[in-house]
């Protein structure tokens, strides 16, 4: 046990540049936004204590709350949906494209949804304010040559058409996330399970529902917690393509951070939204791992 | 000891000692070089600058001539110039300028919430003695000189010196000529022939007015609109804090109810919304939209770009206050090394040839030689600055009076224009941002 136990120490040596780096990049910066946030600070000068002012304010701000209630429209678009139809599109592409024509034809399928996860988020967000845009937007342009002058709208630009606009690209860009992870997933079942359950009659529903969605389980949890985090924290999509308008349509709480640090030089109020974010963060990693923790025993 | 626990314990203190040289390099950052004037030493000097004017652009072609004539005339002073981007400075400068990494010289955005908010953290040089020295506020008219003074909280119009001007910029109508000709119509004096004008575009299907509401043009339109309603008393109570400010007053309420009525009317599409101000010149530009409502920057660029149609400028029909101001000024930082030299810089961009290079390369100077520029539409752009500025008419921007203002008013006129907001909502809605700063400032 002793000689064990003074084995795994020799990997301290190993933590040790991580653990610096974890000091130096993330540890300090929290604590010193922690610190912010109770204070008012123009960014420059001497800071006031402010107490408890900024989140007692935070509460109380509509604007926060509209960007929160926007996030969660960004948690249906970048993880519920992109892991449910990436789960789906992976089977099908395993199951059924990898098979029928072959695993050239998967990885291409495969490569081409996960295409989007390489672009620059800067770049895509332009070429998308272009498709979407309302007077030579190539979405306006598409209807309008199949005649369905009707269905063009200012897709960015008005209320109604903003948000589901966003969500939509959103989903774009994050598809080809949990698509590669699932496929990677399915590679490791035993092929040997799903004859048997051919062998006992269970159909293609039956067999991804029992056995895929099953035993690809720790993948969906990664794939869950990384996509809720990156939702929670989505800003650069949000600065291109709309800075979260039209009104307050869009906004997020990153991007809401972001205007009271740099564009209202009220860094501490923005140190308030940013500590609380992080704190929601935190706390949704420990419950999912907790989660996948007690799956695994 | 186990060798865990010993290892535990060295990690520990490698991070601990780690930690420590950290917060003392924090630590140090205060101790930056102490501001210097003149030195006496004949060794080569280098001057920092930086600047965000385009190459290409009036004033980066006025400064890159000024940079050639201040090194001829200082042998053994190398100019190091760093071109920056206007966002990096207004983002950064607090930061650079409180450190020892600060340039000698930089352009920097006027207004309460930029260079008023770093002079009351003592971060620019006060350069009133300067001024009165060098002769820089005999040059600038009253008006000019509210963008280069401060108040001890920060507050434009009176004060300090903080920063020089050395040229302007205003907000007037470009409209084309050949569309206005081919719909028989006659450029507008009075704002009800300005809608005459639009009324007959939209009776042809065509909307007048080329706008971009994710952006600042639609703000500047609605504040157009409240200046028609205004005066001097107005402007200076809501952008210089000196007198109430009533949102439901008749200037502002007849800015968003003739906004959402332009709207209604067809001048503006709804889908001005999601379009950018690039987007909005760039459809003026090809002929798309017969009038558009901007700034005296698109001047130099659409001489350039413009070449399938004749255009022109006037100012907004019946107004006597106009969105406009001196440009950007240049701020000397407190922790400048050259101080000496930058003054001599500056005085080089305010001299007469370098202001009427300006003036020629389509910008508008405020020390030109008019009888030198040779290009008429520059002349016209410049004697319409004049015009407005000999009638005190520079009513600043709408945004100006508080950080922040600027997302405010995009955010609330774009919901003005799309109906989400009545012109009463949405006069409420600016009206409280702009009331916390004020009360913030004890004003």
């Amino acid at each position: 046990m002793m000689l064990k136990r003074s084995t795994n120490s020799g990997y301290w040596w190993f933590l040790l540049p991580g653990l610096i780096l974890f000091v130096m990049v993330i540890a300090i910066p929290f604590l010193m936004n922690i610190g912010t946030s109770f204070t008012t600070w123009q960014g420059v000068g001497t800071p006031k204590w402010a107490g408890l002012d900024n989140y007692a304010r935070l509460f109380r701000d509509s604007t926060f709350w509209a960007s929160f209630r926007n996030n969660l429209a960004m948690l249906i678009a970048m993880t519920i949906v992109p892991t449910l139809l990436g789960l789906l599109l992976a089977a099908v592409l395993y199951d059924y494209i990898g098979n029928k024509f072959g695993s050239g034809t998967a990885s291409f399928f495969r490569a081409a949804f996960y295409l989007p996860q390489i672009l620059p988020v800067a770049i895509a967000g332009v070429v998308w304010a272009w498709i979407l845009h309302p007077n030579y937007g190539a979405l306006n342009g598409f209807l309008e040559t199949l005649g369905l002058e009707n269905l063009t709208r200012n897709w960015l630009g008005n209320r109604q058409t903003a948000l589901p606009s966003v969500m939509m690209i959103m989903v774009w860009f994050q598809l080809g996330y949990p698509l590669v992870i699932f496929m990677a997933g399915l590679q490791r079942i035993d092929p040997e399970i799903y004859e048997a359950a051919v062998l006992d009659g269970a159909s293609w529903f039956d067999r991804f529902r029992f056995i895929t969605v099953h035993l690809i389980r720790p993948e969906i949890f990664v794939v869950l917690l990384t996509t809720t985090i990156a939702s929670l924290k989505v800003f650069g999509q949000i600065y291109v393509l709309t800075r979260g308008g039209p009104g307050n349509a869009t906004l997020v709480p990153s991007y809401f951070a972001y205007q009271n640090f740099f564009e209202k030089a009220n860094v501490g109020y923005g140190a308030a939204i940013a500590t609380v974010m992080t704190l929601i963060i935190i706390v949704l990693t420990i419950i999912f791992i907790r989660r996948q923790s007690a799956e695994e025993l | 000891m186990s060798t865990s626990k010993s290892t535990f314990r060295l990690s520990f203190i490698l991070v601990l000692v780690l930690l420590t040289s950290i917060l003392a390099a924090c630590g140090s950052e205060t101790a930056t070089t102490a501001p210097s004037g003149s030195t006496t030493s004949n060794e080569p000097r280098t001057i920092k600058l930086w600047h965000y004017e385009g190459a290409n652009s009036a004033m980066g072609i006025a400064w890159a001539e000024s940079i050639k004539q201040f090194q001829a005339s200082h042998p053994g002073v190398t100019i190091q110039f760093e071109e920056k981007g206007f966002e990096q400075i207004r983002q950064t400068a607090g930061m650079v300028l409180n450190s020892d990494e600060t340039p000698d010289i930089l352009e920097y955005n006027k207004g309460n919430a930029t260079a008023g908010l770093l002079s009351t953290q003592g971060l620019l040089t006060d350069l009133s003695e300067v001024a009165t020295q060098r002769g820089w506020d005999k040059l600038l008219s009253s008006s000019l000189q509210t963008t280069a003074r401060y108040d001890e909280k920060g507050v434009m119009g009176a004060g300090k010196w903080f920063g020089v001007p050395n040229y302007a910029e205003y907000v007037m109508v470009y409209y084309n000529k050949d569309m206005f000709a081919k719909a028989n119509l006659q450029v507008p004096t009075t704002l009800a022939e300005f809608e005459a004008v639009m009324d007959a575009f939209v009776q042809q299907g065509v909307t007048p007015l080329s706008v971009g509401a994710a952006e600042y043009p639609a703000q500047q339109i609605f504040y157009e609109l409240v200046l028609s309603q205004a005066d001097r008393e107005f402007v200076n109570a809501f952008q210089l804090y000196q007198g109430d400010v009533d949102f439901r007053g008749p200037e502002f309420t007849y800015g968003a109810e003739k906004m959402a009525e332009w709207v209604s009317k067809g001048y503006i599409s709804k889908d001005a919304t999601g379009i950018k101000a690039e987007d909005m010149g760039v459809a003026f530009t090809n002929g798309t939209f017969p009038i558009m409502i901007s700034g005296s920057w698109w001047y130099g660029r659409f001489t350039d770009e413009i070449k399938g149609f004749e255009w022109g400028t006037f100012l907004f029909p019946g107004n006597k206050l106009h969105p406009g101001s001196s440009g950007n000024i240049w701020a000397v930082p407190t922790n400048a090394k050259n101080k000496d030299l930058v003054y001599d810089f500056i005085d080089i961009t305010m001299s007469q040839d370098i202001q009427t290079l300006l003036g020629n390369s389509g910008g508008v100077p405020v020390n030109a030689d008019v009888s030198k520029i040779t290009n008429e539409k520059n002349k016209e752009l410049i004697q319409n600055f004049d015009a407005i500025s000999k009638a005190d008419g520079l009513a600043f921007y709408p945004d100006w009076p508080a950080p922040g203002f600027y997302d405010v008013l995009v955010a609330n006129v774009q919901e003005l224009i799309d109906g989400t907001k009545t012109p009463s909502e949405m006069l409420d809605a600016i009206a409280i941002p702009y009331q916390e700063n004020r009360a913030t400032l004890g004003k």
